[in-house]
């Protein structure tokens, strides 16, 4: 069951992640801050599933992290890689196209 | 070899986890603190945001981690665990393992290095031997005379070279006393043939192969360190032979070791010689080296036409000849290679039994932890990671059993290389890579064949469910799997033993024999001299005469001669005779063994004489002796007295003589081998090296001192060696037997000890989990012979099974046997009886301990155990 629902969410996590980490090199906390700001508090991802998904997308080759320096701490910086830029994209138009669909799915259905 | 780096980065990246966590934690605080709140507050809080710290870290980790090296590592872990609790068990499975993997794997390396392995030459598949054989007189070998030598060279298609060689002991006279050394005399292309090149100095040029030349000679590495010192300054100096001397112009290398390893010298020997001209003269063994690609077959067809040729060319000499090719390798190592396949499936056997062994004791341990393994399943292991776990154990058992293993083998690769065992090559057999490779195997096959039965049926869900519901078990009639396996165990073991009790029955068949003389109380040695004597018959017997004349003076002495062969020692000299007047086919040709022997050798060998008298001390070779075969064979009742022999074919000059005397019948060309119609010449120096035998009156090595004494006083220049009691002699000559005898003999009673602790370990844990029931029976009034009697029996039936099935695996494999045995047939009833009736005995005493056991239950004790 808890797989079933993942699956819809991770994906839709990935791709904000994405998004947020296309920006240009950034942390784990800022992702979740921009993340929260951005979306008015209403995203507000817990640190059990941001780095799971950041180490995933990491795996997977779509995003490339460093060690860096903020506020004069060590933090770990994201960066898109040029897979996960294509990738981004590709994830933008299904989920548009899907929001699309749910939408008029939603309206129509009234 | 991804994985490997990822495994080594583990660590690593748990700490990577961590600060980046800590760094999150952190920024919350800051965020906490700036929002006004208290530091404490602000830590609280943030700790509560970030949520479980180990829980994350546990989820990122699932992401990295290599799940199978990961669960083998855990899996190794927990065995490491499991083998500390039960030290025990665990000791009895490494020290089965390794008994069975050390034998395995020593036999192993020795068939690896005699019979797989090529020769230590180069392209050693190209090396074969020419062996001429005379059609005429029972096909006897003869060696190849030098002319004939060369035309094979010239004429030949196949071969990149032949070349030719003899060896003969020589005294080295450079010291104040001679030294025996080995020279092997090689004509030119010997070195390219056999493919090698001096370690130091260089071949023999052009000059030193050609007559009237300057003495040239290669040393061996041996000499060289123990003469030179392995100095460099070696080449150039002379070693002195007498009256000549040879400058050594090159090193051997050490693992060069032809015609055979004791050899110290090669000499060039000129094939221009005047007196090596001669067609009929036998001087060579020849060696030659096929061409690239060219398959032995090819080689024969090659040499068998170039010698039909010279046989038109040269009737006289060469048409009766023809020409066996045999590869060098098969030479060496044929005679072996029965005893050591025969030895390696001994040691496959026993392997296939520690193995058996060690399975039943994993099914029965398997049962004593169906509780953990159920608790196991309900903690949600699924069955493969069961098994894997299972698997794991026996592996790190395995391992450690065959990693001893291999340390006995290596004493057993040690031993062999220093103990006169009779094979070939022996001196290479060494420990390396390729027993450890085979031992990583052992391992792996160990494990799989131990461990995979059990770990199968342990891992049974079934099983362990219903245990775990049902908590203890108050029947089980005895795993039938477990008796199977102890059932192969004694049938294995009694194949084995019923081999091992033949061998030694053939061997005790040996010793028994009558041989016709007496091979106690004699000395045996030689005295070294030269082929150059034989230029001088008469002086050369002379000499031999008045040693043996010194010898007989000697207190303590009670006979002395001397013999072209060692009585006893396998050789056999076939010829062909004929006699003038014999009254079953006149001058007719008849093939008998010829032995030469020295006046004295009858009754010092105390071989009986049947009729007329021994050699005189006369050397004119006139005189020959029969023995009692040969009369039967070839005469009727007109006696051979007086009637004059010759001997044909194969020697250059006929000898002819009268027949003086008849002697009884003498096992003489081999203990194993049946008296043959046999001639003795009369001949005291048939070369210039004769066996001596001394008989004495006490013991014949404390004589061997004396001897060598008197010998320095009348033969100062020449030295004695091979000086040993004959029946030293007789012993090294079956070496190999005695060799394969006493192996076999050690896997039969190991094989059979390990059964017998089957049989012994699987009833005690039959007892042990049948307890309850056994207390219910003798409380309900069950008498205790009887429940002793059960076990007692169920132990017996596995024997009488397992002999059953070993005797007639044993019978179906008689044929690995044949030609091993003397005096026993392969399938004799005594020896299987025997066998029968000692596993019976032993099986018993087996049974006999946890019967009694089991009678011995008490009750009360039981039952109040619940």
């Amino acid at each position: 069951m808890a797989s079933e629902k993942s699956d819809l969410l991770q994906g839709t996590l990935d791709l904000l992640i994405l998004k947020v980490v296309a920006v240009g090199p950034i942390h784990g906390y800022a992702v979740a801050q921009r993340l929260r700001q951005i979306s008015n508090d209403v995203l507000q991802v817990p640190p059990g599933s941001l780095y799971p998904a950041l180490h995933r997308l990491q795996k997977k080759g779509w995003l490339n992290a460093e060690w860096g320096e903020s506020n004069g701490r060590e933090a770990r910086f994201y960066k898109l890689s040029a897979q996960g830029r294509k990738r981004l994209a590709e994830e933008k138009i299904t989920w548009e196209r899907m929001a699309r669909a749910i939408s008029l799915v939603l309206r129509t259905a009234e | 070899m991804d994985w490997v780096k990822r495994l080594f980065r583990l660590r690593e990246q748990e700490k990577e986890f961590d600060r980046e966590l800590e760094f999150h934690l952190e920024e919350l605080f800051q965020e906490n603190l700036a929002k006004g709140l208290a530091a404490e507050e602000a830590m609280r809080r943030a700790k509560l945001e970030l949520g479980g710290r180990e829980q994350i870290k546990d989820e990122l980790h699932d992401l990295y981690r290599i799940p199978l090296i990961e669960t083998f590592l855990r899996n190794l872990k927990l065995s490491g665990r499991l083998i500390r609790r039960s030290p025990g068990v665990s000791a009895a499975i490494v020290f089965t393992l390794m008994i069975g993997t050390g034998a395995n794997i020593a036999v192993f390396s020795a068939v690896d290095t005699i019979l797989v392995r090529p020769l230590p030459f180069p392209q050693s598949d190209q090396l074969v031997l020419l062996l001429q054989h005379s059609t005429e007189g029972g096909n006897p070998q003869t060696l190849v005379a030098p002319v004939r030598l060369e035309d094979w060279n010239r004429m030949s298609s196949a071969f990149q070279a032949i070349a030719g060689y003899y060896v003969e002991d020589t005294s080295e006279t450079s010291g104040p006393l001679p030294e025996k050394l080995t020279r092997a005399f090689v004509t030119k292309r010997f070195l390219q043939v056999m493919g090698v090149s001096p370690t130091a100095g260089r071949d023999f040029t052009a000059e030193e192969q050609r007559f009237g030349g300057p003495n040239a000679i290669l040393i061996s590495d041996r000499l060289w360190r123990q003469r030179f010192s392995a100095a460099p300054q070696a080449i150039g100096q002379s070693l002195h032979f007498g009256k000549s001397s040879a400058a050594i112009v090159g090193v051997m290398p050490a693992s060069f070791q032809f015609p055979d390893e004791s050899v110290d010298i090669w000499s060039a020997v000129p094939a221009d010689a005047p007196y090596a001209q001669n067609r009929t003269s036998t001087w060579y063994t020849a060696i030659g080296r096929l061409k690239p690609a060219v398959k032995v077959g090819q080689g024969v067809a090659d040499i068998a036409l170039v010698q039909s040729r010279l046989g038109r060319q040269f009737p006289a000499s060469d048409e009766k000849l023809n020409v066996e090719v045999q590869p060098l390798k098969e030479t060496t190592v044929g005679s072996s290679r029965r005893s050591l396949w025969m030895l390696f499936g001994a040691v496959t056997l026993l392997l296939v039994i520690a193995c058996a062994n060690i399975a039943a004791v994993l099914l029965a341990r398997g049962t004593e932890r169906q509780h953990e393994i159920a608790v196991r399943y309900s903690l949600g292991a699924s069955q493969r990671a069961i098994v894997g776990q299972l698997l794991t154990e026996v592996l790190v058992l395995a391992s450690l059993g065959a990693a001893a293993g291999l340390g006995i083998a290596a004493l057993v690769v040690r031993w062999l290389r220093t103990f006169p065992s009779g094979l070939p090559r022996a001196n290479e057999i060494a420990v390396d890579w390729r027993m450890l490779v085979y031992a990583i195997v052992c391992a792996l096959t160990a494990t799989i064949v131990c461990g995979l039965l059990p770990a199968w049926r342990t891992a049974r869900y079934e099983i362990a469910h219903s245990l775990a519901a049902g908590g203890k078990a108050h029947v089980s009639s005895g795993n039938p799997m477990q008796w199977a396996l102890v059932t192969v165990q004694v049938a294995l073991a009694v194949t084995l033993l019923l081999g091992a009790a033949l061998l030694l029955r053939s061997f005790y068949e040996l010793g028994r024999v009558n041989a016709g003389f007496d091979v106690r109380h004699v000395l045996a040695f030689r005295v070294d001299g030269s082929y150059a004597e034989t230029t001088d018959m008469k002086r050369l017997q002379q000499r031999i005469n008045r040693t043996l004349e010194t010898l007989r003076s000697l207190p303590g002495v009670k006979g002395a001669a001397t013999s072209s062969g060692l009585p006893g020692v396998p050789s056999q000299f076939p010829t062909e005779v004929s006699v003038a007047g014999s009254d079953k086919g006149v001058l007719q040709p008849i093939l008998a063994n010829s032995r030469f022997v020295s006046s004295g050798y009858f009754s010092t060998m105390q071989i009986p004489m049947l009729a007329g008298a021994e050699c005189g001390d006369t050397i004119e070779n006139k005189y020959a002796l029969v023995n009692q075969s040969f009369v039967s064979r070839f005469f009727g009742t007109a006696g051979p007295i007086g009637r004059q022999i010759r001997m044909a074919g194969g020697l250059q000059t006929p000898l002819s003589a009268e027949i003086r005397g008849v002697v009884a019948d003498a096992r003489e060309q081999g203990i194993n081998v049946s008296p043959s119609p046999t001639v003795y010449w009369c001949v005291n120096a048939p070369s210039p090296t004769p066996n001596y035998l001394v008989r004495t009156a006490g013991d014949p090595a404390a004589m061997a001192g004396t001897v060598r004494q008197v010998m320095r006083t009348i033969e100062p220049s020449r030295s004695v060696y091979e000086i040993r009691p004959l029946n030293e002699h007789l012993s090294d000559a079956f070496s190999e037997t005695r060799m394969r005898t006493v192996l076999l003999s050690l896997f039969g009673l190991i094989a059979i000890s390990l059964a017998c602790v089957g049989v012994y370990g699987t009833l005690v844990y039959l007892v042990n989990s049948r307890r309850r029931e056994i207390g219910l029976r003798l409380a309900l009034g069950a008498q205790r012979e009887r429940i002793a009697g059960s076990f007692l029996a169920q132990g017996l039936r596995v024997c009488a099974i397992g002999c059953v099935a070993g005797v007639m695996l044993a019978l179906s494999f008689t044929r690995l046997l044949s030609g091993m045995l003397y005096g026993v047939p392969p399938n004799d009833p005594t020896t299987i009886a025997a066998v029968v009736v000692l596993v019976t005995i032993v099986g018993t005493l087996a049974a006999t301990l946890p019967a009694v056991r089991a009678a011995k239950t008490d009750p009360m004790q039981v039952l109040r155990e619940g």
